[in-house]
């Protein structure tokens, strides 16, 4: 193999130079280091267990880890922390701020870190680190390129030694591999083989740049689900929602499928012609999730099942294909999430926190896409100011806040978006990171200040949206959109309305008259009931001046109905109307007068109503008459 | 000071009933705008009754589509 001949040279000139350069950061020594490499899943885990020694005279407040440049450039995620229990009672404390460093005089073609140390090591002390890193694209499918009917198998390549620029005094190696067949592993002294686990050591006293290079070529059907871009957006609505929306763009990153696929095979024996083929993905959404859906450029997908209980809201998609290798495919998953889950107030700010990477289990994500989207606020100047972003590990008591040394950074930058109901678009927070694994879907926080009344903008535009519609009703109705003001149908149009305006208003006078002779009436039931005569003649005499005033204002408007000529045939009718309402008035102040004396001789009930009896009876057909009129007058 | 959770200052579960409620009443007011403005006559039409019916019709209208479409879903 190629590649593991370049790594025996590449190991050979590293020995070289470890023997040839004297060793420059001498004082600290391992004394003890237990390795564990997981290769369960495509995604490599490995654990590292180190004791390190002070041999020196100094205090020492940085540690150095050493990886080769081949698997630095995989490396996706790396937190150290200190072990300070002993035996069983194993506490780790918070993550050691971790940076990139180049020292001087080292070997080419390896990556450092420095760890630092909080409170440092003194000379003659000692400490137990733990590392925990994760690679990603580390397992290399060989042979490269398999039909439907092979198995998968993958080769890995690391060194049997630790990599250190420290001495090592006692060291190990564990490898777990899946429960499969081991195609071929490379063998040293002291190598063993339990089940589905491969343990190399111990091995004692190493100089500092120790490497043995080994390669294990085992077998892995895991579906190597690989994400090459995942868009998430996070759009926050005041009005009680969070929505997310993933889109992903996902390929089969094993051995890439040749020769032809049978779906009649594959839905025959699965397990056997497509071992490694992706069927499903399962995504973990936070308990309360709602509205979710699944769909593609295409439409809906129907293949997908959700479960959900008071913890979680597990959802199983299904691609509208069984993926094999080097097989692409793209869709979207949506979901809203209750607000007050999510959002919070705290001194003043408001801010969201919610977790930063995909739901989706066991997924690589080459690049990702956070977009955090507000609806209700017009822009970063005005309401949005200042805005700071800081990703945080939320410990469990919450006690510690490391924001400022990330665990891992991201690019971010500011757009704005338009959506329903914007006029100058929402403002976007826009977080990129590329490599990711499922150890980097932390919870992160974005602060902000917001103002309760810019909730108001959408209802306001959907007001005002109503109201210009009125408006512009209004205007029609009243704007003289007639070309030519000269003919003689507009103008008799124009006569008409001035006729109708009359005649509306003449209606509106008898209306009030009607009204006044019911006011009358009303007066005399109060006095049969009372008997106050002075508060019946009073109310006589207010309709009195009423109907006067009244009088007064008809004769205006019956005038100049007398005098249009297109009013001609509607005049007779109003002047009808106009005499009738006079020989009701008339009848009703008869009446009221006859009642009035009559309880001023104090007569008795009964003779009053013999003594009306006749006159109500007209009145009666009087204003049946009035009341058809003005119907009919209506009509016209 | 322990964060507060904020959570929409209506409750999710009203906005159908508010939704139905606004624009029965919106869609009244409406028709009532509309009526004045067929049966009266243009010369004696009250410029400030029609903005006022406009108004409180445009506002129950406007708030009532909002709840309408927060209850559909639409978050906006």
């Amino acid at each position: 193999m190629e590649t593991e001949m370049g790594f025996s040279r590449f190991a050979l000139f590293l020995f070289t130079i470890a023997l040839l350069s004297s060793p420059v950061l001498s004082d600290l020594v391992l004394s003890k280091v237990d390795r564990r490499i997981y290769l369960t899943s495509q995604i490599v885990r490995y654990t590292a267990t180190l004791r390190v020694e002070n041999e020196g005279s100094e205090l020492v407040s940085e540690v150095l880890l050493a990886f080769p440049e081949l698997q630095a450039k995989n490396l996706a995620y790396l937190t150290v922390s200190v072990n300070e229990g002993k035996g069983k009672q194993k506490v780790s404390t918070d993550d050691l701020p971790i940076e990139v460093v180049s020292p001087k005089n080292m070997p080419p073609a390896v990556s450092f870190y420095s760890v630092t140390l909080p409170k440092g090591l003194a000379p003659g002390d000692s400490l137990t680190l733990d590392v925990m890193a994760v690679f990603t694209h580390a397992l290399q499918p060989f042979p490269e390129k398999i039909t439907q009917a092979d198995i998968q198998l993958v080769v890995f390549q690391d060194s049997a030694y630790y990599l250190s620029p420290y001495a090592v005094k006692v060291q190990s190696l564990s490898v777990k591999l899946p429960e499969a067949r081991i195609e071929s592993y490379t063998k040293l002294e002291n190598t063993k083989v339990h089940g589905s686990e491969i343990k190399y050591g111990p091995h004692e006293d190493l100089p500092a740049f120790s490497y043995s290079p080994i390669g294990i070529h085992f077998e892995s059907n895991q579906p190597f689900s690989n994400a090459q871009e995942v868009e998430r957006e996070i759009e926050i609505s005041h009005w009680g929602n969070v929505q997310i929306t993933e889109h992903y763009k996902l390929i089969h990153g094993g051995a890439q499928s040749k020769g032809e696929f049978s779906r009649l095979d594959f839905q025959a024996r699965p397990n056997v012609r497509g071992a490694s083929a992706i069927r499903y993905l399962v995504a973990t959404l936070p308990p309360r999730a709602h509205s979710v859906y699944y769909r593609d450029e295409i439409g809906n997908i129907s293949t997908s099942h959700l479960w959900s209980d008071s913890k979680k809201t597990e959802l199983l998609i299904e691609p509208r294909y069984p993926m094999f290798g080097g097989w692409r495919t793209a869709f979207t998953i949506g979901y809203g999430l209750p607000l007050q889950d999510f959002l919070f107030q705290s001194e003043g700010k408001r801010f969201l926190n919610i977790t930063l990477s995909s739901p989706m289990v066991e997924l690589v994500i080459d690049k990702l896409i956070v977009k955090v989207v507000w609806s209700g606020k017009s822009s970063f100047s005005s309401s949005l100011d200042p805005v700071f972003l800081c990703f945080q590990v939320v410990l469990p008591e919450g006690s510690k806040d490391i924001s400022v040394s990330t665990p891992f950074p991201v690019k971010q930058w500011q757009e704005t978006k338009i959506s329903h109901l914007d006029i100058d678009g929402r403002p976007v927070v826009v977080l990129e990171k590329t490599n990711v694994v499922p150890e980097h879907n932390k919870y992160f926080q974005v602060y902000y200040k917001f103002n309760k009344l810019s909730m108001l903008r959408e209802p306001l535009m959907l007001i005002s949206g109503f109201f210009f519609l009125f408006v512009a009703c209004i205007v029609y109705t009243r704007a003289d959109i007639s070309i030519s003001k000269s003919s003689a149908s507009y103008l008799a149009k124009q006569q008409w309305e001035e006729v109708q305006a009359a005649i509306q208003q003449v209606e509106s006078i008898i209306n009030r008259c009607l009204a006044t002779h019911d006011k009358l009436e009303a007066s005399l039931r109060d006095l049969s009931r009372t008997g106050d005569v002075q508060a019946c003649k009073a109310a006589r005499k207010t309709a009195d001046g009423l109907l006067k005033d009244l009088s007064k204002e008809l004769k205006p408007l019956l005038a100049f109905l007398q005098s249009s000529p297109s009013a001609s045939q509607i005049l007779p009718k109003v002047e009808d109307l106009v005499a009738k309402e006079k020989e009701l008035q008339e009848r009703v102040m008869t009446k009221h007068s006859t009642v009035v004396d009559a309880y001023e001789r104090k007569s008795a009930g009964k003779d009053i109503e013999n003594r009306v009896a006749l006159q109500q009876q007209k009145i009666t057909a009087l204003k049946q008459e009035v009341d058809d009129l003005m119907e009919y007058i209506d009509e016209i | 000071m322990a964060p507060k959770p904020i959570a929409s200052p209506v409750p999710d579960a009203w906005y159908p009933t508010l939704a139905v409620f606004m624009l029965a009443v919106g869609l009244v007011v409406t028709a009532s705008f509309f009526i004045y403005e067929a049966t009266s006559s243009r010369r004696n039409r009250s410029l400030a009754k029609e903005l006022t019916t406009g108004a409180v019709a445009s506002v129950f209208l406007g708030f009532g589509s909002l709840f309408l479409l927060l209850s559909a879903g639409v978050y906006v």
